[in-house]
């Protein structure tokens, strides 16, 4: 099968009004950044605390909230996390004046007491809390299965190996709901099911993660995602530099780069997408990405400019792109193919990453033939109309080299 | 099948033998090392195992602590003040009270009656870090920036070392604990997921001392002081006791000031289960500490002695005899309190505060769920491709596919054989990979067609498809490689994880989409003589 058989599309007829898009686009982009809402930063550039808990039950946001208020822990922003039915929610109190508090701590215990009341003893264990070491202790201390003066085997070991099936139980069903779920523990004693039943209930939430982020480490992760683009974006220009010994090929690819970047970061500020590392992640891959559709296209005008023939650079690029065409759109396609199932399958932390590539990938494409190869036939135009009026018509312009002997269209063979 | 295809086969099947051996290899040992109880790890545990897991996947704690450098700078400033004056006495100088006008300077006044010259003498002899200047009759000294600069980075060395102790003692498999920068520590818990816990302990500054009661307890501070006219004598201190439960004021001790053991003379510490129920910690004296520890108690039968932990008087009992090298810290202590303050003790004491600077804490359960996503993610994307690639490729499409499954099992090979970590960025930066490794092959296989079209035949045009998409692979290859160290420069864990994947993946497949694939047309094709046509 073929989508594309010798295609000859005059891309570049239309550079003038891609040019336009694309500054139209960059516009607004930035307009979205600087003037209207900004780019929402995550916890690790912004700083701060955030936390995802598993609840039980459907959560009461409102209940939450209130509850968290109480607490008094400042600014907080309460939503829900991933798909509904799993009932989680995402917690962020902003940067802490108070130097030294653990907000994660705080905010845990916050909701446990307000969500449990004094439904539960306190000298009881939440089974959706507990660690594997803080339960192996506690049974060891209890001894449910007299495993203490045994000589095969050390109690430590046991209760060690017990506590493990509980919590690895935890984690494959997500979190205990109700203490009947202790019976689903599999491979444990009946006595230890029956001290569970009697010492243990299951708490409210399970916690997912708790990051908490300084103020200090996020201005440093600012500035070192700044730098790590930049250079990488100067990497490209030394690399298309020394590659293509030609400046209009370096400036036209790094324009394009920038061009994807600028317009990647204003779609994510209009979407209200949060900026955090692993965007800047995928901004990063970007970057290569672009340049790696760009310079597709220029080895292609490369090799066309050795065959001798009397062709316009713009004809030459023109013929370039549609040579590999193909080639782009299937790439691009698989590319797409494999992002687009991380976006729909990979989870939140990932979702983001993928619809930055998404947004990247359909801008680099574009953006190697309307922008990268059309930065070089303006400048060569330019270029050459300049040279046109200052120097008198007496003294033509560089004379094509003389074609080589007996120089067909087929002659092209291995660099 | 001619020489050098069988060649070309011959390198192929070891290499990825290699890989899938070094993963298993890797896989049995990480399994090994994990493994509690009897038995040992069977393959399909070995085959979990071969990648080492990221702590986004697998849980666990990431903590960046910056060590308060400034207050070993401090207890450098009070230890020579402190000798200065001791010197000075013991050579009958008279000299006014130490002021400290910042963390690395004290200022001493000078008397009309202070020979200079003995005194001048004896900082030379003692203090031979500090620069000295005289402001209006007081002698100022400052340390100097060496000696500075080196206190602050023995102060971070000895930080990471204590928190390597105490993380050792508490046992945690596979921790990294790594300086990073000037004052900053990174540590990293797998598995461990009850990070209250942990900090405390990582926190804990430990800081031991035993000294003498000479006043107190007493919750009436100008009281105690009643005695010396409201000033605190310049050999004793006022120390506040521990708040416990219930306990509505705080209480004062009057201290000597010089401690009669610390944290340094312990040789052994363990909690202990008191008779009268309780739990409490005892600790064990090496040999200098012990004899010093006897004399002194044997000396102050009946008087009280303080047991101060971070500046905090934990108990001052009684010293009903005289005592050789063991004691006992009391106190409200819950088991887990008792057995981390024994464990801190044993590991020794920080030499300055800590501050978080970053923490995040994974639990198990997300790890799980991120491992399901990135896989079904993963699966998903990889069959995309291939249905894409034999429907548009036919033949030349399953010889792709072959290549990009080769890929596949190289990188988690080569990761497990570089002992690079998976991240759930670098699941993505796996699943990239195959999208990217694509290309090379469309590159490919466009050309080959290119050349079919142009009238060459099918093995002509199969060899020069393959020259001729080779510059353009490096280059691809190159671009998307050059971006990826800048971000692996700048990242920090997961992120690092994303980058890692991508360079490996993007290695491995400039061999299997080049040579591997040649290889595999040569297979195909490379027998029949004359060959009409490609399925491509």
């Amino acid at each position: 099968m073929e989508l594309f058989r010798q295609t000859n599309i005059n891309f570049l007829k239309y550079k003038w009004w891609a040019i336009g898009a694309s500054w139209l686009l960059i516009a607004v982009g930035m307009f979205a950044v600087f003037v209207q809402k900004g780019l929402k930063f995550g916890i690790d550039f912004a700083g701060g605390t955030q936390i995802a808990l598993r609840f039980g039950q459907r959560p009461d946001l409102d209940h939450i909230r209130k509850i968290l208020d109480a607490a008094n822990l400042g600014d907080t922003g309460i939503q829900r996390y991933e798909e509904p039915e799993k009932n989680e929610v995402l917690i962020r109190v902003q940067q802490q004046r108070q130097e030294g508090r653990d907000v994660s701590h705080d905010v845990q215990n916050a909701l446990r007491a307000g969500l449990l009341g004094s439904a539960e003893d306190a000298s009881k264990l939440d089974l959706n809390r507990e660690g594997r070491d803080n339960l192996a202790a506690r049974l060891i201390a209890a001894d449910p299965d007299h495993v203490a003066g045994r000589p095969d085997i050390t109690p430590a070991d046991y209760y060690g190996r017990m506590a493990e099936r509980i919590i690895a139980y935890r984690s494959e069903a997500g979190i205990f709901h109700s203490a009947p779920d202790f019976d689903r523990i599999p491979d444990l004693s009946p006595t230890i099911r029956a001290w569970l039943k009697a010492n243990a209930y299951p708490g409210p939430f399970v916690l997912l993660s708790a990051e908490n982020v300084g103020p200090q480490v996020g201005a440093d992760l600012r500035k070192k995602a700044v730098l790590a683009v930049v250079w990488s974006i100067a990497g490209m220009l030394a690399y298309i530099a020394i590659r293509f010994r030609s400046l209009p090929f370096g400036v036209g690819a790094v324009v394009a780069l920038i061009h994807d970047t600028l317009i990647t970061i204003g779609l994510l500020a209009i979407l209200g997408r949060e900026f955090n590392l692993v965007v800047v992640a995928a901004l990063l891959t970007l970057v290569g990405y672009s340049v790696n559709d760009t310079v597709v296209v220029y080895d292609r005008v490369r090799e066309n400019q050795r065959t001798p023939k009397k062709e316009s650079l713009e004809s030459v690029i023109n013929r370039s792109i549609n040579q590999t065409l193909s080639r782009t759109v299937l790439t691009s396609g698989a590319t797409m193919l494999v992002v687009i199932a991380l976006y729909f399958l990979g989870g939140e932390v990932l979702n983001t990453f993928a619809l930055t590539l998404i947004i990247g990938i359909i801008v680099g494409t574009y953006s190697s033939i309307y922008v990268a190869s059309a930065i070089v036939v303006i400048w060569k135009d330019f270029r050459s109309g300049r040279k046109l009026q200052v120097v008198p018509a007496a003294k033509p312009v560089a004379p094509p080299p003389p074609p080589a002997a007996a120089s067909k269209k087929k002659k092209s063979g291995r660099r | 099948m001619s020489k050098r295809v069988r060649w070309r086969l011959l390198l192929i099947v070891l290499v990825v033998t290699a890989m899938i051996s070094g993963y298993v290899a890797m896989g049995y040992a990480n399994a090994r090392r994990e493994w509690i109880g009897p038995g040992g790890p069977s393959l399909t545990d070995a085959l979990k195992k071969g990648v080492r897991l990221g702590l986004d996947l697998r849980g666990g704690i990431h903590l960046v602590l910056q060590v308060n450098t400034i207050d070993a700078v401090k207890a450098e400033r009070d230890n020579a003040a402190e000798l200065l004056q001791t010197q000075a006495r013991e050579q009958g100088l008279t000299l006014g009270a130490a002021e400290f006008p910042n963390e690395r300077s004290f200022a001493i006044a000078v008397t009309p009656a202070t020979d200079e010259r003995k005194l001048d003498d004896t900082v030379k002899r003692y203090l031979p870090d500090w620069a000295v200047s005289t402001v209006g009759g007081k002698w100022v000294f400052t340390l100097k920036d060496l000696a500075l600069r080196q206190i602050e980075e023995n102060a971070v060395s000895q930080a990471v070392e204590t928190i390597r102790n105490r993380i050792d003692e508490f046992g945690v498999a596979e921790p990294l604990i790594a300086r990073q920068g000037k004052d900053r520590i990174l540590v990293q818990l797998p598995g461990i997921d009850d990070p209250k816990r942990v900090k405390d302990l990582i926190k804990s500054t430990a800081f031991l001392e035993l000294k003498l009661v000479t006043g107190g307890p007493s919750s009436d501070r100008a009281g105690l002081l009643a005695p010396t006219a409201g000033q605190v004598p310049p050999n004793l201190e006022l120390v506040e006791g521990a708040v416990t439960a219930g306990q509505r004021e705080p209480v004062w001790y009057l201290v000597q000031k010089t401690a009669v053991i610390t944290g340094r003379d312990l040789k052994n510490a363990r909690p202990t289960q008191r008779q009268l129920g309780g739990n409490a910690v005892s600790f064990f004296l090496k040999a200098a500490g012990a004899e010093k520890f006897a004399k002194v108690t044997g000396d102050n039968v009946g008087k009280q002695l303080a047991i101060i932990l971070d500046h905090r008087v934990k108990s001052s009992p009684t010293i009903n005899e005289r005592i050789h090298d063991q004691g006992e810290i009391s106190g409200s202590f819950t088991p887990e309190e008792a057995n981390d303050l024994a464990l801190v003790l044993r590991a020794g004491a920080l030499p300055a505060g800590l501050t978080y600077l970053e923490e995040r804490t994974v639990g198990p359960s997300l790890g799980l769920d991120s491992i399901r996503k990135g896989v079904t993610a993963s699966a998903a994307g990889a069959l995309f491709v291939f249905a894409a690639m034999a429907f548009y490729y036919r033949l030349s499409g399953l010889n792709a596919i072959l290549a990009l499954i080769l890929n596949a099992i190289m990188l988690l090979g080569a990761m497990a054989l570089f002992g690079a970590t998976l991240t759930l960025p670098g699941i993505a930066g796996f699943i990239l990979t195959i999208g990217m490794a694509v290309d090379s092959n469309v590159l490919i296989f466009e050309r080959i067609r290119e050349e079919l079209r142009a009238g060459r035949a099918p093995k002509t045009a199969i060899d020069n498809g393959f020259s001729k998409a080779f510059a353009t692979i490096i280059d691809t290859h190159l671009t998307v490689i050059i971006s990826a160290i800048f971000l692996f420069q700048f990242g920090t864990g997961p992120v690092k994880g994303f980058a890692v994947t991508l360079i490996l993946g993007l290695l491995i497949s400039v061999f299997t989409a080049v040579f591997v694939s040649h290889t595999i047309f040569e297979l195909m094709y490379g027998r029949r003589q004359h060959i009409d046509a490609l399925s491509i």
